[in-house]
């Protein structure tokens, strides 16, 4: 597969406007169908596509594991960071009222930030996934 | 109406046949590819539904993302399912006899879009005025999902996290065991 010119030239074309999408349904989730879990798994599948046509290292060198593995761990953070926030503000855990100037903004803020760690962990959970099953093979094989 | 109607039965009736063709196929990468026709005509029947986010989410994770996972994970299976050696008489009967309930069932259930289902009664009013006025955003999936039902969606996302530190946790499991065979090997080169 490494040596199809269609396939490296396609996902050297397809590459930028799949993260750009993926940034659309993670940013537009409040006003048209969309949000973290979809935009989450678009912006994955840019990364496993070019995994898949230009080999497994070549991705772990556009995308290292340890900061996958950070990611993963920062999207939950920021979601419960969010709760925390606002419980030390003075209001409930993920009561996003608080956070803004008014309970609009504070709401928009809230689901937003909220939306953004939700995204962050489920794609890095998936890019995760696919780098563990496509190098499984050659721990095994040593 | 009518037209409603047709689009169902003849999304209806290529899912039946996918189903059929699932259970005929014995090849692995059969079963993934067809998986993944039924995941997006479940797509299609969600955008009939009017639940244009759940379709959204069908067609990108149950279509795409999980399709790459299998594809990813069969190459340790064997390419083709083993024949059954058991009989198929009772889980077939187990099926016809639960399906039949459900059928039965759902001849209780309210007709979909009808104003007095209790669905439509309990706390959704709640959330279709909260959301324009105390929420301010058009989606009033997103609001519910990540404000209204924000807890949950919390919850959602710790098991996908938890999920994939499983899988990590499972799949290098032999990853530091090579480490510590080869840290060994280092240590005595340098003391040698």
């Amino acid at each position: 597969m490494h040596n199809n010119s269609i396939l490296r030239i396609a996902t050297k074309i397809l590459f930028a406007p799949i993260i750009l999408f993926g940034l659309y349904v993670q940013f537009h989730g409040d006003f048209g169908p969309g949000g973290g879990f979809q935009a989450g798994v678009i912006v994955a599948s840019a990364f496993i596509l070019y995994s898949l046509v230009f080999g497994i290292e070549a991705g772990k060198k556009l995308f290292p594991s340890n900061i996958n593995l950070i990611l993963l761990a920062l999207g939950g953070i920021i979601y419960g960071g969010v709760g925390i926030v606002s419980m030390l503000l003075g209001d409930e855990f993920l009561a996003y009222n608080i956070l803004g100037s008014s309970p609009r903004s504070g709401q928009h803020i809230g689901i937003l930030l909220v939306e953004f760690g939700v995204g962050l962990t489920v794609s890095n959970v998936m890019i995760a996934l696919f780098n563990a099953f496509a190098s499984y093979d050659k721990i095994k094989e040593k | 109406m009518i037209s409603e109607l047709l689009i169902n039965a003849f999304l209806v009736t290529i899912m039946l046949s996918i189903a059929i063709a699932l259970i005929k196929t014995r090849t692995v990468i059969f079963t993934v590819i067809l998986t993944s026709a039924y995941s997006l005509v479940a797509a299609l029947m969600f955008i009939t539904l009017d639940a244009v986010d759940v379709a959204f989410t069908e067609a990108s994770v149950g279509a795409g993302i999980s399709t790459i996972l299998f594809l990813a994970a069969m190459a340790y299976l064997p390419k083709k399912e083993e024949e059954s050696i058991s009989s198929e008489f009772i889980p077939a009967l187990s099926c016809i006899i639960l399906g039949g309930i459900l059928i039965w069932c759902s001849y209780d259930l309210p007709e979909i879009g009808q104003v007095t289902a209790p669905i439509h009664q309990h706390i959704a009013p709640e959330y279709i005025r909260g959301s324009k006025e105390d929420i301010g955003i058009p989606n009033i999936v997103t609001s519910v999902l990540a404000s209204y039902r924000g807890y949950d969606t919390f919850g959602e996302t710790i098991v996908v996290f938890t999920a994939g530190v499983a899988v990590l946790a499972l799949l290098q499991k032999k990853d530091p065991t090579k480490k510590n065979k080869s840290q060994p090997k280092q240590k005595i080169r340098k003391n040698a």
